[in-house]
């Protein structure tokens, strides 16, 4: 087994384990439970992290352009993002959902692995090292947005109706404090995403002459920008935080992946999109 | 003197000029329209990915059924981002930007030093305190002070109120957002006024001149590089390396040579060309009863060229270059290295498709009527784009002023705290409410630590 490999099985299984002790977390609330998760979800990013530059050690090829590549990243930061903001703001109740998520792409990303393929020209350039980490860490933002929306629309369906659930909602951050939560990680992803979009343009117009050239890709991030204005758009009235914004918040997954996944391995192909991965 | 009393019908356009003005400003500066306009605008832009845009209006009716296809293209929907819906939404979106910057941002965002009804904010407290009003207030602006907040005091009606503001310049980072967009809009208008794009495809030793430019091109040599490169599903031929080495003449520069290829284009009198793709042009010899047929064009044809045989209706499409044909089996394999070449011709009789047919370089093809065609020799030739858009600094320019904009408003929470002292029996009463550009959520625990701290240095 080589070195990537190792980093990989470690990663995936601290993953699985610390998902379903902080699912199980979320549901109790034994602080042991989360205790014996919170390191090994650091540790399974870290490995993460390491699995990328071992690949990178390698094949001397960035991991980074092909499906594999990108999912690994997208789960490594989700997790990264998700770290940052549960030791600021006291997450790590959602976090079994996140971690299971991350799991899951990862190992999705696994069924891509084609080996060692040297990128396109297109792609051989110092851009891609600076833009899809970028874009994919946006994607990842999006995606923990969207599981604490979920949250708030669950502990909003409970809360509206009285049960013995009413003392463990009140162990949740009230809802509120979700909607920021929400806002604060959307306030993440859409500079990200919009840094995205810029140096993308910035190596389009290297690449293929002109910064926008109404690719599939480019188009797609540009409704998933659109999206995210005007979620920021709408917080900033007052009748439109809460509900409403937890239901776009939760919209944005399937939208966001529609961007990352679908668009490459249904829509775009060679001749189609310049960004396809299947070339 | 006596001034002109407006008539009936007068008074009543000009009623009504106002009363349409006013409805124009109100729903143009409201963010609910400017969402309903992100969401058009979206939804548009996700019909672009969905519908692959640009091609031919067969391609729909063999991609969709029928009545799917004509919509798209009676709509106009294979266009998408260059149709006048497109256009339109954009255009409405920077004047509802515009209205609502002057109408709404700038008055909401930057609200006048007025007294409030303190208890009527969400965010409030009170408290007494045993020293008079006067030391009172001192503290509370040196409090506020020490913390970075910017400290005003104003007197209303006798009572004095301590304004005490956080991040107050960053009220206007949704102002730099919104102009950034609009310099972005702006660049882009100058490209569509100014600017100039298109491809060339240069055959091995043809010149080619670049429109606009007064500059020509000559083709010395094309070369691609494809790697074999076995995964795990299959062999993959990866192409690493497309090179043009080209002649420039006619620019402002003497003539001299260049190299193009992918990620590193060439500047020619302010114009870039890039390195895009590459093919093969092949040159045909038709016969009829073994001679040579005479009036056919003469030039090499590139991939999709077609001809007429003389005196038919007949049309012989050279379809495609295969660089590989197996030579047990016949077939073309996925091998793009050239080894054993061929071409994919398509026969229309009167427009219609009547057949196609797997060619081998050298290799007569019977096309019936005594006619037959030979593919003789294939010659590589470079696909140029080349672009001259005068409008980029400023695209970038709006990118980065957008992009600070984004920051401003996501990352600096402007908050003002009115602080108004009272006499109270034992000392003083202190009465404090805050608001954000956000609503109260996202700063309820800094207010109450706020609060906690002010009365603990008050204690
Ligand atoms: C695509 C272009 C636009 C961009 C990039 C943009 C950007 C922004 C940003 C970053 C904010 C701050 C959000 C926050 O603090 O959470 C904002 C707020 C706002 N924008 Fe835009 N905006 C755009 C278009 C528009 C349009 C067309 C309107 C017209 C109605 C508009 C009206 C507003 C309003 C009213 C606010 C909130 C101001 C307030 O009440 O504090 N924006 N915009």
């Amino acid at each position: 087994m080589s070195l990537d490999q190792v980093f990989l099985v470690i990663s995936l299984s601290t993953y699985a384990v610390s998902a379903l002790a902080l699912v199980a977390y979320f549901f109790s609330r034994d602080s042991w439970l989360k205790n014996l998760a919170v390191p090994l979800v650091i540790v399974g990013c870290a490995c993460q992290f390491a699995q990328l530059i071992a690949r990178y050690e390698l094949t001397h090829i960035w991991p980074l352009l092909n499906l594999y590549g990108s999912l690994s990243l997208f789960s490594a930061m989700s997790v990264a993002i998700f770290i940052f903001f549960a030791f600021r703001y006291r997450l790590w109740f959602a976090g079994g959902f996140v971690v299971a998520l991350a799991a899951i792409f990862l190992a999705y990303g696994l069924t891509w692995n084609e080996g060692s393929l040297p990128p396109v020209p297109s792609l051989q350039s110092y851009w891609a090292k600076i833009h899809v980490p970028i874009v994919v860490s946006s994607y990842a933002a999006f995606m923990v947005a969207s599981v604490i929306s979920g949250i708030y629309l669950i502990k909003n369906y409970l809360g509206a109706r009285p049960g013995r659930g009413q003392l463990w909602l009140n162990t949740i951050p009230s809802l509120a404090q979700l909607d920021v939560l929400t806002y604060r990680i959307v306030a993440v992803g859409l500079p990200l995403l919009t840094v995205g979009i810029i140096t993308g343009a910035w190596w389009a117009k290297e690449a293929w002459g002109a910064y926008w050239q109404w690719d599939p890709k480019e188009t797609a991030a540009l409704s998933l920008w659109i999206f995210y204005a005007a979620y920021m758009h709408l917080h900033t009235r007052n009748a439109f935080r809460g509900t409403f914004s937890a239901w776009l918040g939760l919209l944005g997954f399937p939208l966001m992946l529609f961007v990352f996944l679908i668009v490459n391995i249904v829509i775009g192909g060679p001749g189609i999109s310049l960004h396809s991965y299947k070339m | 003197m006596a001034t002109a009393e407006p008539t009936g019908i007068g008074f009543n356009v000009s009623a009504r000029v106002r009363q349409g003005y006013d409805d124009f400003l109100r729903t143009f500066s409201n963010v609910l329209f400017a969402v309903c306009l992100f969401v058009v605008w979206g939804i548009l832009t996700l019909l672009g990915v969905v519908i692959a845009q640009g091609k031919d209006g067969s391609t729909y009716f063999d991609l969709y059924a029928a009545p799917l296809a004509r919509l798209i293209v009676r709509l106009g929907l294979d266009n998408v981002y260059h149709s006048t819906a497109y256009v339109g939404i954009i255009g409405l979106i920077l004047l509802s930007l515009a209205v609502c910057t002057f109408k709404r941002v700038i008055p909401a965002r930057l609200p006048a030093l007025r007294p409030v009804k303190v208890e009527h904010l969400t965010l409030h407290d009170s408290f007494e305190v045993p020293d008079d009003p006067q030391t009172v207030k001192a503290s509370v602006a040196a409090f506020f002070a020490r913390r970075g907040f910017l400290v005003r005091k104003r007197e209303f009606n006798g009572d004095e109120w301590t304004f005490a503001d956080r991040h107050n310049w960053a009220r206007r980072g949704v102002l730099v957002a919104h102009v950034g967009f609009v310099i972005i809009a702006a660049g882009t208008a100058i490209y569509w006024a100014r600017g100039f794009s298109g491809d060339k495809a240069i055959l091995t030793g043809q010149t080619a001149s670049i429109p606009r430019t007064g500059a020509a091109l000559t083709l010395r040599d094309f070369q691609y590089r494809i790697q074999p490169i076995q995964t795990k599903s299959g062999m993959v031929y990866q192409p690493v390396d497309y090179v043009s080495r080209v002649r420039v003449s006619g620019s402002s520069d003497p003539p001299h040579d260049a190299v193009i290829r992918v990620n590193h284009p060439i500047d020619v009198n302010g114009t870039l060309i890039y390195q895009s793709s590459y093919g093969f042009g092949m040159q045909f010899a038709v016969r009829q009863y073994g001679k040579p047929v005479g009036g056919l064009p003469p030039q090499t044809l590139k991939e999709g060229d077609a001809l007429t045989l003389p005196q038919t209706t007949r049309q012989i499409q050279y379809a495609q270059f295969v660089p590989t044909i197996d030579k047990a089996t016949g077939a073309a394999t996925a091998d793009p290295r050239i080894s054993n070449p061929g071409v994919v011709l398509n026969v229309f009789d009167d427009g219609q498709p009547v057949g196609a047919t797997l060619a081998r370089l050298g290799k007569p093809v019977d096309l019936g009527g005594g006619f037959s065609i030979v593919p003789q020799r294939y010659v590589l030739y470079s696909g140029l784009q080349y672009r001259y858009d005068p409008g980029i600094p400023l695209v970038g320019i709006g990118a980065f002023v957008l992009l600070a904009g984004l920051c401003i408003s996501f990352y600096l929470l402007p908050a003002r705290f009115y602080v108004r002292v009272e006499i109270a029996p034992d000392g003083s009463r202190v009465g404090m409410a805050a608001t954000t550009v956000k609503g109260s959520d996202i700063f309820a625990g800094e207010f109450a630590a706020l609060t906690a701290a002010l009365k603990e240095s008050r204690a």
